[in-house]
């Protein structure tokens, strides 16, 4: 047995080359319409918010800064939510099991986005976070275009709710609160002409802040002699401390975060100022005493809480959170997380009642959950909130506090000198 | 006029100080191995949180033991020297495990920047771990500096004592590195390796002694600066080395790579250039500090006082 090669296509039976090109093509364009359809197929079975919701406890996701410059507000916002946790656990036993997975939104932007994009992938129903205004800026219009509710705890520039109707905030925003501080330190020096401002202009929370500062002076008859701009990372304030001081300022206006800030009123008052200081809510935070110690002593600052509002739910609250961190009392930030914690925890039970989640996809139930919480009213430890349609906090009761260094200045607190109540609708 | 001159250059002086030392501990391990080690920020924070426990500090609640604390507390002084040294050793660790295994394996010298800057990440995420992210006050602040003035008045210029003492102890240091450089004979065997290793091997000194001995000094230079800085502004988390650490390598470059001589000048006109800065402008002081480092190395690409490097053919 021979095997011979078979005869080859006589040259009429060939394909053209004309021909052997548009096969190809065909083939390739078959090719890539496989392609793109089965990414489709696999991208929306693995898109979460397509999938129906099912019975299981519903997943909140929280983003704040365990790492970086910002971690500081991130340890105070993690107790927060703790607190939250075990609140939720006494207060809403058969109701709707809600459970938290945390993120580390570190400090930066690129941080917070990889968060909340982990948080999205996995399902979760709302976000909390994340830490810092200059984050919630690129983080948040990737939770927008997602259609997942967030809840910013501690996000106070101007402009945040206004990303998007997914975007919403219990954290007062600065132009509400700052005022109240500098309206405090001229009650109690009305002679005062000179003031000097400080911030921090590599970040978008303090260089808005200053500006209402700025605009807040301006409206009472003061205009900066002296302003001067720093880093986050700064610490060492002796040039522009020495230069504000040439000016002779009676009052000085600061925009900072914690350590920056608590370093700068430490070298101001080493370096002989001895007038008033005002300070915006980046030094809203017990953490600043071990930085500026005996030299915190005095400083006014606005704030959205008080531990001294006597209140059912503030009263649980501070039970809760002195259960595990003793007698401090416990910080605005802190506050605002388990707030920020509450209100979507109260949103979803009202949800669950009304049916809200029964039958829906998670994109639906998240839709839904956004309505019911701008809808809603809360009994919280900031008093009573409630969300503007577009998201923002309307909040009632602000307060101005003194910090009181112990001997020593090892510890202090936030004495209350001052509670203002505003109208809801105050810009 | 004078006064306002007299306070630029103190105000210069007292921050170029720390970047000297932190450009020196740099300087350092560039000269001997010829490459940098990016964990001297880390090495910069250990020195500070050292000498923060042995002055008696405690661990806040945030850290990984609330509370904790060596019994009794040490003075600044003594805190200051065991934390540089404790720096020092770990500085040894991270040559061992992160430039030993490399060199030996004669690996591109690129990939000894990427592992040492991932054991300076490692080192600030123990950090964290340990003592948590809040701020730490020295806890003998009041008593290390008990009757002195927080500032001082000096020809009309005013500068905080703690800076004055700063700036006086890293002469201090500098000035005794650059004597046992010059005069002690692991100094010049640490020389004699910066400038030939081979030919120094073969005058008998061990090379790999030196290196390490590069490691322990440099460490323990950031350690000093670290635990300096944190008596006088406050410990504000892990990672306030980092930026220190940045600044330094700034210095390192602009002093010329290798050069204990143009670290102290780099790190005093790095320190000068953003006390120039007008406070109109003290906004773009970064920018401007490293706009006359830009200037000086396309002046001189080797550094105010680096060697040019003359390609043998």
């Amino acid at each position: 047995m021979t095997i011979s090669a078979p005869p080859s296509p006589s040259p009429s039976l060939r394909p053209s080359p004309i021909e052997q090109r548009r096969r190809g093509a065909l083939r390739l364009t078959a090719l890539l319409a496989a392609g793109i359809g089965a990414l489709a197929w696999l991208g929306r079975s693995s898109d979460p918010a397509a999938r129906p919701l099912t019975a299981g406890p519903l997943t909140l996701g929280a983003a704040v800064a365990f790492t970086g410059n910002a971690n500081l507000y991130g340890q105070d916002q993690r107790t927060g939510l703790a607190v939250a946790e075990r609140w939720a656990q006494q207060s809403a036993p058969g109701g709707r099991a809600v459970r938290l997975q945390l993120e580390d939104g570190a400090s930066d932007e690129a941080s917070a986005i990889a968060a909340f994009n982990l948080l999205i992938r996995n399902g979760v129903i709302a976000l909390i976070g994340p830490t810092l205004s200059q984050q919630a800026f690129a983080a948040d219009p990737i939770a927008q275009r997602r259609g997942v509710p967030v809840v910013a705890p501690s996000n106070t520039a101007k402009g945040i709710p206004q990303i998007g109707h997914f975007i919403s905030r219990v954290s007062a925003q600065s132009s509400v609160i700052a005022p109240l501080s500098i309206d405090e330190a001229l009650r109690r020096d009305p002679a005062i002409r000179r003031v000097a401002v400080f911030y921090a202009q590599d970040d978008a929370y303090s260089t808005a802040e200053t500006a209402i500062f700025q605009k807040a002076l301006a409206a009472r008859g003061l205009t900066p002699v002296s302003v001067q701009r720093s880093q986050l990372a700064d610490n060492d304030f002796q040039n522009p401390i020495t230069a504000a001081l040439q000016q002779r300022p009676q009052l000085v206006v600061i925009s900072a975060q914690a350590v920056d800030g608590g370093n700068l009123i430490r070298q101001l008052r080493e370096l002989g100022y001895r007038g008033g200081i005002v300070v915006g809510n980046g030094l809203n935070t017990p953490n600043i005493y071990p930085i500026c110690q005996r030299w915190c002593d005095g400083i006014l600052i606005a704030q959205a809480y008080s531990p001294d509002l006597d209140t059912p739910i503030n009263r649980t609250f501070r039970q809760l959170y002195r259960q595990a961190n003793g007698d401090r009392p416990p910080p605005q930030i802190t506050a605002q997380a388990f707030t920020a914690y509450q209100v979507l925890v109260e949103a979803i039970q009202r949800l669950q009642r009304q049916g809200g989640l029964s039958g829906v996809s998670l994109g639906q139930a998240r839709a839904n959950l956004m309505a019911e919480l701008l809808r809603g009213r809360y009994d919280t430890p900031l008093g009573p909130i409630a969300f503007s349609p577009e998201g923002e906090v309307r909040q009632q009761r602000f307060y101005v506090a003194e910090v009181r260094m112990a001997p020593g200045g090892r510890s202090g607190r936030f004495a209350l000198v001052r509670e203002r109540t505003l109208p809801e609708t105050a810009p | 006029m004078i006064e306002a001159l007299l306070q630029t250059l103190l105000n210069g002086a007292a921050s170029g100080g720390v970047y000297v030392l932190v450009a020196l501990g740099y300087t350092l391990v560039f000269s001997v191995l010829g490459v940098i080690n990016f964990a001297q920020g880390a090495l910069f924070s250990l020195g500070g949180y050292l000498t923060y426990l042995l002055m008696g500090g405690r661990i806040g609640v945030n850290g990984a033991l609330p509370g904790w604390g060596l019994p009794g507390g040490l003075p600044f002084w003594l805190a200051l020297l065991l934390a540089a040294a404790g720096s020092g050793l770990m500085a040894l660790l991270v040559e061992r495990l992160a430039f030993a295994p490399l060199r030996h394996r004669r690996a591109e010298p690129l990939l000894a920047l990427i592992t040492s800057l991932g054991a300076g990440v490692v080192l600030v995420n123990l950090l964290q771990i340990l003592m948590g992210a809040e701020g730490y006050a020295f806890p003998q602040h009041g008593e290390a500096l008990a009757g002195l003035p927080d500032a001082l008045q000096i020809g009309g210029a005013r500068i905080r004592t703690i800076q004055l003492l700063l700036l006086l102890i890293s002469s201090v240091a500098v000035l005794g590195l650059t004597l046992w450089l010059e005069r002690s004979r692991h100094g010049q065997a640490l020389r004699a390796v910066a400038e030939d290793p081979a030919t120094a091997q073969l005058l008998g000194i061990d090379s790999e002694a030196m290196v390490r001995l590069a490691f322990l000094l440099s460490g323990a230079l950031a350690g000093l600066g670290g635990g300096l800085i944190g008596m006088s502004v406050s410990l504000a988390g892990p990672y306030v080395g980092i930026s220190y650490g940045l600044k330094g390598l700034a210095v390192l470059v602009l002093g010329g790579l290798g050069s204990v001589p143009g670290a102290i000048a780099g790190g005093l006109l790095m320190g000068l250039a953003e006390a120039l800065v007008p406070s109109a402008a003290s906004g773009w002081r970064d920018a401007l500090a490293f706009g006359v480092l830009f200037a000086v190395l396309l002046l001189r690409p080797s550094g105010l006082l680096g060697r040019r490097l003359v390609e043998k053919v």
